[in-house]
C-alpha cells in the first residue's frame, strides 16, 4: 500500500506518523507566533516597500487613487543634490567613525583582556555609554559642545595654550559632522569592545605559550598571535560599524536637524523628512529601498571576506 | 614605585613598567568614559540652568553645593506639560512587554528550529538568517502604512508587537539550544515529556546566559527606540520618554536643568535592568554572533 502513495503525501504522513498529531500541532504552535509576526511586520513591509517605491503613495489617504509611477521616484532621488549630499555625509561619517569607534573598542578590549585590578568593574563601566539612550547622550553632549564656553572648548583652548579659538562644534558646517562622530563613537563603542573581548578570549592560550617559548615579547605576541587570531573579528566589527554608520539618524535629528548647511544631512534623515514631513511616502520608500541595497552590498562584502578568512 | 619593588618574585618582572602604563591608561579611559555620565548626574541636582552651563567649564561640574531634587519634582508629573512620570511608565511598559514576549516567542521558535521535527526547518532557518540583513530603517515607511491602516497609531501595541519577533534573537536562541547535548533532549522524550514541556522545563532553565544576552540587547533596543515612536505617537497616551526628552531641543532656550533630570530618570531603569543581567551577559555575549 505504501508503495502506491505519492512521494510528498508519504512524506507528510511519515512526519505525523513518526511524531504523532499532538506533537506536530505543538511544534507548529510554538513556531507560528514568531513566523507570523515576522511575516506581518518584517517580510510584508519589506516587500511592500518595493511596490510603494514605485507609486505616489501619500502618508494620509487622499481621495485621488494612488498612481503607479514606475521608476520616477528613483530618478528624482538620483537627480536630487541633497540626496547625494546626504550619501556623501554618511560616507564621511563612516570613514571617521571606523577608526574612532573601532579603535577605542579595540584598545579598551585589549586592556580589559589583561589581568588588571578590578577588571570586571571596568568591563561593566566601559559598557555604560552603550546602554545610555541616544537622546540622553544628546543632552549630555549638547552641554559639552556649548559654544563658546562649554567644557570641550575649555579643554581645547587651554590645551593649545589659547592658540585654538573656541569651536562652534554643532554650528560650524566644517565641524558639525566631526562632533557627531565624537559623541557617536563614545556612545556605541561598547558593543564592539565586547565583540573584540569575545574574539580575544577565543584565541587559544597554547598559542601565546608557544610564542613565549619562541622568545616573543608582549609586542611580538600582539603582532603574531593576537592580530592574526582576530582577523575574522576585525571584519565583523568593521562591517557592523559600517552598516550602523549608514543608518545614522537619531543624534543628527536631535542636535542639528541635518544642518548647518546640510552638512549633517543623512540618508535616513532625508528619508524621514520626505515621508513624514513632506508626506511623500512613495518617495521615502524609494529612499528606503536604496538604503537596503547599500546595506545588502556591505553584508555581501562581509560574507566574502569572512569566507576568505575561513570562518 | 615601592609597589613594584615589593613584587620581585613575579615571573614577569620585566613587564612592570608595562603594567603601570596599562593601569594608568585604563584609569584615563575610564575618566573619559564616565565623567560625562557623572556630570549629568551632578547637574540634575542643580537648580539653576544657567549655573549648570556656567559650571560645566570647570571642576564645579563634578560638585554640587546644595543638592536639590527640585528638577525631579518639576518633571516627575503624571499629567500636564512635563509629564515625565507618565512617559517613564510608558517606556517601562513597552520595555517589559517587548522583552517578555520576545523571550518566549523567539526562544520557542529557536527551540523548534534546533530540536523539532517539522519539515522545512532548514529553509525557515536560512530565511530567518537572510531577514537579518534588512535594517529597521528601511522598512519603517511601509510599516507605518500597515500599522496605521490597522488602526494602531498612537497605541502601545504599535510599539510592542512589531519588535517582539526578531530574526537575530530567534537565531541566537537557535544557536544556543543547538549546542546543548543531545542526551538532554533524548532523556526528556524517553520520560514522555511533550515538546513544549521539554522546552519550558528542561531547556529554558539551562539558558540563563542566552536569556540574559537577549534580554539586555532587546531591552536596550526597546528602551532607546526613537524614530518609530516619533512616527507613530501623536499624544501623551503612549509616548515614550525618549521622544519626550527630545522635545527639549525643539525649544528656543533649552531648560538644561529639566532635561538633565529627565535624562537621569531615563538612565535609572535601564541601568538597573543592565546590572541585573550583566553577570551573564558580558561572558556569553556575541561569541555566537561573531560566528554568525
Amino acid at each position: 500500500m505504501s508503495a502506491l502513495t505519492t512521494v510528498p503525501k508519504r512524506r507528510r504522513r511519515s512526519v505525523i506518523a513518526r511524531i504523532g498529531w499532538s506533537r506536530f500541532l505543538q511544534e507548529i504552535g510554538m513556531l507560528a507566533p514568531a513566523v507570523l509576526l515576522m511575516t506581518a511586520f518584517l517580510i510584508t513591509p519589506f516587500l511592500l516597500s518595493f511596490w510603494t517605491a514605485m507609486t505616489n503613495q501619500p502618508l494620509v489617504p487622499r481621495p485621488t487613487p494612488v498612481r503607479f509611477v514606475g521608476l520616477n521616484n528613483f530618478m528624482r532621488i538620483l537627480s536630487d543634490d541633497l540626496f547625494w549630499t546626504s550619501l556623501w555625509n554618511v560616507t564621511r561619517f563612516t570613514i571617521w567613525i571606523l577608526p574612532a569607534q573601532c579603535g577605542l573598542a579595540f584598545v579598551t578590549a585589549l586592556i580589559l583582556n589583561q589581568k588588571i585590578p578590578f577588571r570586571n568593574v571596568f568591563r561593566g563601566m566601559f559598557f555604560l555609554p552603550a546602554i545610555t539612550s541616544m537622546v540622553v547622550v544628546c543632552v549630555i553632549w549638547g552641554t559639552l559642545f556649548q559654544y563658546p564656553t562649554g567644557p570641550l572648548n575649555q579643554i581645547v583652548v587651554s590645551l593649545s595654550g589659547g592658540y585654538i579659538q573656541p569651536i562652534d562644534w554643532l554650528g560650524d558646517p566644517n565641524w558639525a559632522m566631526f562632533s557627531i562622530v565624537l559623541l557617536s563613537a563614545w556612545q556605541a563603542y561598547g558593543f564592539q569592545m565586547i565583540i573584540y573581548l569575545a574574539g580575544m578570549q577565543g584565541i587559544a592560550d597554547e598559542l601565546y605559550d608557544a610564542a613565549r617559548i619562541d622568545g616573543a615579547g608582549p609586542w611580538g605576541r600582539f603582532w603574531h598571535v593576537t592580530m592574526p587570531g582576530l582577523r575574522p573579528t576585525h571584519v565583523f566589527v568593521l562591517v557592523i560599524t559600517t552598516i550602523q554608520a549608514f543608518k545614522l539618524y537619531t543624534q543628527v535629528a536631535i542636535l542639528t536637524q541635518g544642518g548647518p548647511k546640510s552638512s549633517t544631512e543623512t540618508v535616513v534623515h532625508y528619508m524621514v523628512r520626505a515621508g513624514f514631513e513632506e508626506q511623500k511616502l512613495g518617495y521615502a520608500s524609494a529612499v528606503s529601498v536604496i538604503l537596503f541595497l547599500i546595506v545588502l552590498v556591505i553584508a555581501l562584502i562581509q560574507r566574502r571576506l569572512m569566507r576568505r578568512f575561513d570562518v | 614605585m615601592s609597589d613594584l619593588a615589593l613584587s620581585p618574585r613575579k615571573p614577569t618582572t620585566s613587564l612592570n613598567g608595562y603594567r603601570v602604563v596599562q593601569s594608568i591608561s585604563v584609569f584615563v579611559i575610564a575618566l573619559v568614559i564616565i565623567s560625562p555620565l557623572f556630570m549629568l548626574f551632578i547637574a540634575s541636582l542643580k537648580d539653576d540652568r544657567f549655573q549648570i552651563l556656567a559650571d560645566m567649564g570647570s571642576f564645579r561640574a563634578f560638585w554640587v553645593d546644595n543638592p536639590t531634587l527640585n528638577n525631579f519634582r518639576e518633571v516627575g508629573n503624571f499629567a500636564g506639560e512635563l509629564a515625565f512620570g507618565r512617559y517613564l511608565g510608558n517606556s517601562l511598559l513597552i520595555l517589559f512587554s517587548t522583552v517578555s514576549f520576545g523571550l518566549i516567542i523567539n526562544s520557542m521558535a529557536g527551540f523548534i528550529l534546533a530540536w523539532g521535527s517539522l519539515p522545512g526547518r532548514a529553509l525557515i532557518l536560512s530565511l530567518i538568517i537572510a531577514l537579518y540583513v534588512i535594517p529597521q530603517e528601511s522598512i519603517i515607511m511601509p510599516l507605518l502604512i500597515i500599522v496605521s491602516r490597522a488602526g494602531l497609531s498612537d497605541t502601545f501595541t504599535a510599539q510592542i508587537l512589531p519588535f517582539v519577533a526578531s530574526p537575530l534573537y530567534t537565531f541566537l536562541f537557535y544557536q544556543f539550544f543547538a549546542q546543548l547535548p543531545k542526551e538532554l533532549y533524548e532523556a526528556a522524550s524517553i520520560d514522555g515529556a511533550s515538546i513544549f514541556r521539554t522546552w519550558w522545563s528542561i531547556f529554558m532553565p539551562l539558558s540563563l546566559p542566552a536569556l540574559a544576552t537577549v534580554s539586555i540587547l532587546m531591552g536596550i533596543e526597546a528602551w532607546n527606540q526613537y524614530l518609530w515612536p516619533i512616527l507613530i505617537t501623536q499624544t501623551d497616551y503612549a509616548r515614550p520618554i525618549s521622544v519626550a526628552i527630545a522635545t527639549f531641543f525643539g525649544q528656543d532656550s533649552i531648560f538644561w536643568d529639566r532635561a538633565m533630570a529627565a535624562s537621569v530618570l531615563m538612565m535609572i531603569p535601564i541601568l538597573i535592568f543592565y546590572l541585573a543581567f550583566q553577570r551573564w551577559f558580558i561572558s556569553s555575549f556575541v561569541g555566537s554572533a561573531v560566528k554568525g
